[in-house]
């Protein structure tokens, strides 16, 4: 016995450390492209092409981050390229390499999204990598139900919360679904769609009577929600099984009900509310910290990223769409047709009221989030008064932007220091 | 109990059918508490994903393998399964290593702060690896432990090394020292009435520490992504990327991470049921 556990352990020991060999490719550490079927194309189609290999590795941001600030702090490792959403590259901006000297062959670039890629800074700290956005997606059975008048293309919350209604009572169970699951992105609806569109403010207005009236909207509509709602992370799975006939959700998390049954279901705008259509675009950006092991080799990985078939396969793979000029291919899947056009009718809207993600909040965003999300809970689902719990909530959101001393951001209007929370 | 009982031969006919009935109803409800979750595992793993998502269900499988076959074919999971498996080997032999000499020690020896010695064993997990896992990558970094299966074993030796101290002190405890004393007086040394008395006695509760501390091992994922890259583990490859996918291809990475564990469980089941006293009879 003694004899095999100790040969057990030589050989283990033995493997562990000749396991540890140095590859030359380049780590790709990313936030974006998670689920397994876009890692997958990622890695087969897109990443594929790039002369001397990419090793691509998604991850929860909680691991995601751990990682990098390690690396960080470390000074060394082995992460080559960073991707990852807008604001959880500009936390660490000092620490990105300068990506302005990175030759991209004459390719443009949206000009809105270099500069915000630059993080405030004159060194361009990140590359736009990819774009996507939240809309509304329904199957076209609900369509018939729609009040008189209404325009999809031009909805008002107070249409949808009469469209659901009119659903619930007609076909006897609620129809709207609503992504409130623990991996559901509903604090990206209250703070991106619902507050701007209401009071045209994600944080300094967030206990304003305009607020107050869209959460008692919300609220209105959420009798006629499915209540399997609490339970949603992607709106595609209850469309595609008919659970849910009318939803919001993220466009790379409804893609696949259009793929499947493409025929079934229609794309919209999100609706708008009494201050405009609020709306949330998804920037994501690639960057290099300066400890990579090897920055050439992931600057010309950045580089492969930007070049405009590249970007039409990040389109394919995960549904997010390029940041840079390029006609697109007439044989793109059902999804990129569909969401494409309901994109470009929310973000072209004349009442447009244009979101960003939360910025300069660093390991504090989940705290902000959980704000919006408890203020969800205690409105919508305990059912305690809107106006005490706004208070209660604006003091832990005055906290956390003190701490994080975060200026404002759209649509916020610019402050000195923290945004003010009033 | 039997004279009490034999006077009322009837009642105590009744009584046992009752307590036979409890019984056997208490093992069909335990059996279908552990089966039945691994059943639809894998109902749903062998469907197809219109299957998964629709309604009703049929409760049989369709043996479609679209969903297993993109799995095998998902770059690294093997390589993955194989980290896996090395590094929970390496955490069970370093945890047994360090944990039996320690609960022997607790077990035999009276020593000064030996209570307060057994509260800091457990004291190791008071704390989340979360916020554990920050300064360890960047310790790992700096010394070339960062991203090796060994490196990794050493911290889920960590968390298991409690439990194989306290299960061993209380297999220790229970063999009477008399044994060891009978075993000296007969000609061995300490080592010899160790190996030859003691040791197997208590193998098979060694064994099933062992069986702990690699399941505490396969199942951990936090310090597994952090602290390797390429030599990432099964979990730490699946768990985060399954927890956003799609509905039918959670249930294959669920039976993915799932197999492998049973395929262990029955391999050493023999061990973990001599620990209860059932075995050899």
């Amino acid at each position: 016995m003694h004899k095999t556990i100790s040969i057990l352990t030589g050989a283990t020991l033995a493997l562990s450390i000749s396991a540890h060999a140095a590859t030359a490719q380049v780590l790709f550490w990313s936030t974006q492209a998670a689920p397994v079927e876009e890692t997958q194309k990622m890695r087969e189609d897109v990443l594929s092409g790039f002369e001397g290999g990419v090793d691509f590795q998604p991850q929860e941001v909680g691991p995601f981050v751990t990682r990098l600030e390690a690396e960080l702090e470390a000074g060394s490792g082995s992460i080559g390229v960073v991707g990852a959403l807008h604001g959880e590259l500009a936390t660490y901006a000092e620490h990105w390499a300068d990506l302005s000297g990175v030759d991209l062959g004459g390719i443009e670039v949206t000009p809105a999204f270099l500069e915000l890629g630059k993080l405030g800074t004159q060194e361009q700290k990140y590359l736009p990598w990819m774009q996507a956005n939240y809309v509304m997606a329904a199957n076209k059975q609900s369509l018939e139900y729609l009040p008189e008048g209404a325009d999809i293309n031009a909805l008002t919350y107070d249409q949808l919360v009469q469209w659901a209604k009119a659903m619930a009572e007609q076909t006897g169970s609620p129809k709207f679904g609503f992504p409130a699951g623990p991996q559901g992105l509903k604090h990206r609806f209250f703070q991106g769609f619902l507050l701007p569109s209401y009071a045209n403010s994600t944080v300094t207005k967030f206990a304003s009577d305009e607020a107050e009236a869209g959460w008692n909207m919300f609220k209105e509509l959420w009798q006629y929600t499915n209540p399997a709602s609490t339970n949603y992370a992607f709106m595609q799975e209850p469309l595609l099984s008919g659970d849910v006939w009318v939803a919001f959700d993220h466009i790379a998390r409804l893609a696949d009900a259009f793929n499947q049954r493409p025929d079934d279901f229609v794309a919209f705008p999100a609706p708008a509310g009494p201050a405009g259509r609020g709306f949330m675009p998804v920037l994501a950006g690639i960057a290099v910290p300066k400890g990579a092991p090897d920055v050439e080799a992931s600057k010309r990985l950045v580089r492969y990223m930007m070049q405009p078939e590249t970007q039409v396969a990040t389109l394919l793979a995960t549904n997010f769409f390029p940041t840079i000029e390029v006609t697109l291919p007439e044989d793109l899947p059902a999804s990129a047709r569909a969401l494409g056009p309901a994109i470009q009718a929310m973000t072209s809207a004349e009442d447009a009221v244009p979101s960003l993600l939360p910025v300069g909040l660093g390991d504090l965003g989940g705290q902000f989030n959980q704000v919006y999300t408890d203020a969800f809970e205690r409105i919508v689902l305990a059912g305690q008064p809107v106006r005490d719990v706004l208070d209660q909530q604006a003091e832990t959101l005055r906290s956390i932007m003190e701490q994080a001393k975060a200026p404002c951001w759209l649509p916020d209007q610019p402050s000195d220091g923290p945004c003010p929370v009033e | 109990m039997s004279t009490a009982v034999s006077v009322d031969a009837p009642h105590k006919v009744e009584v046992r059918s009752a307590a036979r009935f409890l019984f056997i109803a208490a093992i069909v409800v335990l059996c279908i508490w552990v089966l039945l979750p691994i059943y639809l595992l894998f109902v749903n793993a062998l469907s197809s994903p219109q299957e998964v998502s629709g309604f009703p269900k049929t409760g049989l499988p369709s043996f479609d393998f679209g969903s297993v076959r993109f799995f095998l074919s998902f770059a690294g999971v093997l390589q993955a399964l194989g980290n896996s498996v090395l590094v929970a080997v390496l955490t069970m032999v370093l945890s047994i290593g360090i944990g039996a000499p320690a609960g022997y020690a607790l077990s035999r020896f009276d020593f000064p702060g030996k209570e307060s010695f057994r509260m800091l064993v457990v004291m190791t997990r008071a704390f989340p690896l979360p916020l554990l896992a920050l300064p360890l990558a960047v310790l790992f970094i700096r010394t070339g432990l960062d991203d090796t299966a060994f490196g990794l074993a050493i911290v889920h030796t960590v968390l298991a090394l409690p439990f194989a101290v306290l299960i061993t002190f209380s297999l220790f405890s229970g063999i009477p020292i008399e044994l060891e004393e009978a075993a000296w007086t007969l000609g061995c040394n300490r080592w010899q009435a160790f190996r030859k008395v003691v040791l197997p006695l208590v193998m098979p509760g060694i064994a099933a520490s062992a069986v702990f501390a690699f399941t505490i091992s396969w199942n951990e994922v936090f310090a597994a992504a952090v602290l390797t890259i390429q030599n990432r583990t099964l979990p730490a490859f699946l768990v985060q990327s399954l927890n956003v996918s799609p509905l039918h291809l959670k249930f294959a990475g669920g039976a993915a991470l799932v197999i492998p564990a049973l395929i262990f469980i029955f391999a050493v089941r023999r061990y973990l049921f001599a620990m209860w006293g059932i075995a050899n009879r």
